[in-house]
């Protein structure tokens, strides 16, 4: 319907289409299929984020790439798709966490910082002159309510709690594998072995400390927990979600 | 004319051993001239947390009315009830929201947290009127007697005290309190808490 | 000086307010009416600052009858008190608060049970079985604490205001001439004559 005002095009880009369906969103789902893989598994005493490191050119200086961030904590994000909207994204879960801590004295549960931001993935697919994130998002964490924790998050801003998934350019691929390796009783270590050789799969080029990156969350044990308690107005309680580091991910590539 | 002391009232709250009491009076006036003995100013947050809001009496129903609202979000976003601690910095950050412009209540709360290890350990806390936290680990008072009330705990608490005796505590505190304070008075109300049930109880008191 | 009382009895609630209407010293009019029907079972007694007070009430007064309108049913006594409440709350931190002092009585349909509610210009609420507002409220109370009876009959209770209204007029200085007094029960809203 043409008017005055620009016509059809200043509708805005998420429309139905007539077999109901918001092509954004697939397009975006798209993008996030040719992303590198990533994974997730959990474990009966915590949970591996992973994912492939890829640099366009053995000129860039692959430590500024970074894959698994950090929000708080206890929570660890890991993407597949454009890497720039989830710099944005986690700028946001970022602030949403320390807005949660000055108002409530403590770090957000897994499912909160989750819901947070899937609202925000949510909301650009409904609002004028936006385009829907081009990332699905893994995100791990531990907290008293729930324990650990693990969550995709797709560019439509659903999410889903997983005991083991794939994103990414293998995700099919990889979550046969993963099916297969898969159960319930599976240590942290077996975790890690099983994402790295997962990973292995499909994987383009030499796979070292450099072209990977891995978060774990670990659950503290109560003697931990009683400590972090009773200190909770003064001493701050260990972190449960951290990086590994260079040096730790040779030693597992290495067994 | 302090407007701290324009509706008059006080609230007190201490520890005992596996119980935390609370217990305010009942009293609302203009100065001195009374118009209620049944305002209450101590409310149940959860089953857990009760919160007692000494101040301006308009500011007592405001942040009720605000603290029953944050608490039912909080409750249907995160699934669970809201822990002691974690209401307490709740508070304290509603109030210092208002830093420059303060609602003039200095709450009290009294309530049983969970322990990691699946029990519960009493807690309480109150903080002043823009949110300054203080994590007592005896008893803790405000309002208009709050100068009277710390000298009559001072004398009568100790530790330890089984939920009998801590009523017994607190109900003279309060009333020995409440009877040298002229803003104070008109009845009071005990809310004793243990891990699994409060037991709540009106005295009368001097009624003059 | 402005003077309002209100009594709660057995299945109904009496409102009185002075019927004048001063600026400074002088008396402008006599026969103002400062209690409000604001649904079939509620009566607002307002008083306060001139101007204040009837901008207020009719802003309360629409409002409530708007809330019939759209839901046809009015609100219940404590809702509509717990509203009102509110208005004056956010009202007292604005720019320009209203200085205005209610009584609200009312009857709840759904319980059977008479409401008397005390409100003043800061958003302070209470519910009573007696209250007022005004000077005459350092005799009436003391007064009611004596003589006041939840289960009184109308009749009585009308006999315990009219001790109320005598008492200020005897003591009071500054004490106003005529009332107007008005009742709300199971049957609805009316005047009645002392």
């Amino acid at each position: 319907m043409a008017s005055a005002d620009g016509g059809a095009y200043s509708y805005s880009l998420t429309v139905f289409s007539p077999s109901g369906k918001l092509v954004q969103i697939e397009h975006a789902l798209a993008a996030v299929s040719q992303g590198t893989t990533s994974l997730g598994i959990k474990a009966s005493n915590g949970i591996v984020i992973a994912t492939e490191k890829k640099s366009p050119s053995i000129l860039v200086d692959d430590s500024m790439l970074e894959k698994v961030a950090v929000v708080c904590p206890n929570i660890g994000i890991v993407y597949s798709g454009m890497g720039p909207d989830f710099r944005v994204l986690i700028t946001k879960a970022r602030k949403s966490a320390q807005a949660y801590w000055k108002m409530y004295g403590e770090y957000p549960p897994t499912r909160v910082l989750t819901q947070e931001v899937a609202n925000v993935m949510q909301q650009a697919t409904q609002s004028g002159g936006v385009r829907p994130y081009g990332v699905s998002l893994l995100v791990a964490g531990w907290d008293n309510h729930r324990g650990p924790t693990l969550y995709q998050v797709d560019p439509s801003g659903s999410f889903w709690a997983w005991k083991a998934s794939a994103i990414g350019k293998n995700m099919v691929n990889a979550k046969t594998f993963l099916e297969k390796r898969y159960n319930d009783d599976i240590s942290l270590e077996d975790a890690i072995h099983t994402a790295l050789l997962t990973l292995k799969e499909g994987f383009e080029g030499q796979m070292t400390e450099k072209t990977i990156e891995i978060g774990v969350v670990t659950v503290p044990t109560p003697a931990e927990l009683e400590a972090g308690h009773s200190g909770a107005a003064t001493g701050r309680p260990k972190p449960t979600f951290r990086k590994l580091t260079e040096e730790e991910i040779r030693d597992y590539l290495a067994l | 004319m302090s407007i701290m002391e324009y509706n008059g009232g006080s609230v007190i709250a201490m520890v005992g051993k596996d119980c935390v009491a609370i217990a305010s009076d009942l009293r609302l006036g203009n100065q001195a001239l009374g118009i209620s003995s049944n305002f209450q100013k101590i409310f149940p947050v959860t089953d857990r947390i009760y919160l007692g809001l000494p101040g301006l009496a308009t500011d007592v129903t405001t942040l009720r009315e605000l603290f029953r609202y944050r608490v039912n979000m909080y409750t249907i976003k995160e699934e669970r009830d809201i822990e002691p601690e974690t209401f307490a910095h709740l508070v304290s950050s509603t109030l210092y929201e208002r830093r420059f412009g303060p609602f003039f209540i200095e709450p009290v709360m009294a309530g049983m947290s969970k322990t990691p290890s699946g029990g519960y350990k009493p807690f309480i806390a109150a903080t002043d009127l823009i949110g300054c936290l203080n994590f007592a680990k005896d008893f803790v008072v405000a309002g208009t007697a709050s100068s009277k009330l710390y000298g009559v705990a001072e004398g009568l608490w100790e530790p330890d005290l089984e939920p009998e005796d801590l009523f017994e505590t607190i109900s003279q505190t309060m009333l020995n309190a409440v009877d040298r304070d002229a803003y104070s008075g008109w009845g009071v109300i005990v809310h004793v808490m243990t891990k699994d049930k409060v037991i709540t109880r009106t005295l009368k008191g001097r009624m003059d | 000086m402005e003077t309002s009382f209100a009594i709660t009895g057995k299945g109904y609630v009496i409102l009185a307010a002075d019927t004048t209407s001063a600026r400074s010293i002088v008396k402008m009019k006599s026969d103002e009416d400062k209690i409000k029907t604001l649904s079939p079972h509620l009566l607002m007694a307002y008083s306060g600052e001139p101007g204040d007070t009837i901008q207020f009430a009719e802003y309360i007064e629409r409002n409530i009858r708007l809330y019939q309108i759209r839901n046809n049913y009015p609100l219940r006594p404590p809702a509509a008190a717990s509203w009102i409440r509110r208005s004056l709350a956010d009202s007292l931190r604005s720019r320009k608060p209203y200085a205005v002092n209610l009584l609200l009585g009312g009857y709840d349909t759904t319980t059977y049970t008479p409401h008397l509610y005390w409100v003043d210009y800061l958003g302070t609420m209470t519910e009573l079985p007696f209250g007022a507002h005004g000077y005459g409220s350092y005799f009436a109370l003391s007064l009611l604490d004596r003589y006041h009876d939840p289960e009184a009959t109308l009749e009585e209770g009308l006999a315990t205001l009219r001790r109320c209204i005598d008492e200020v007029s005897k003591r009071l200085v500054v004490s106003p001439g005529k009332y107007k007094v008005k009742v709300v029960d199971k049957d609805g809203i009316r005047e009645v004559e002392l």
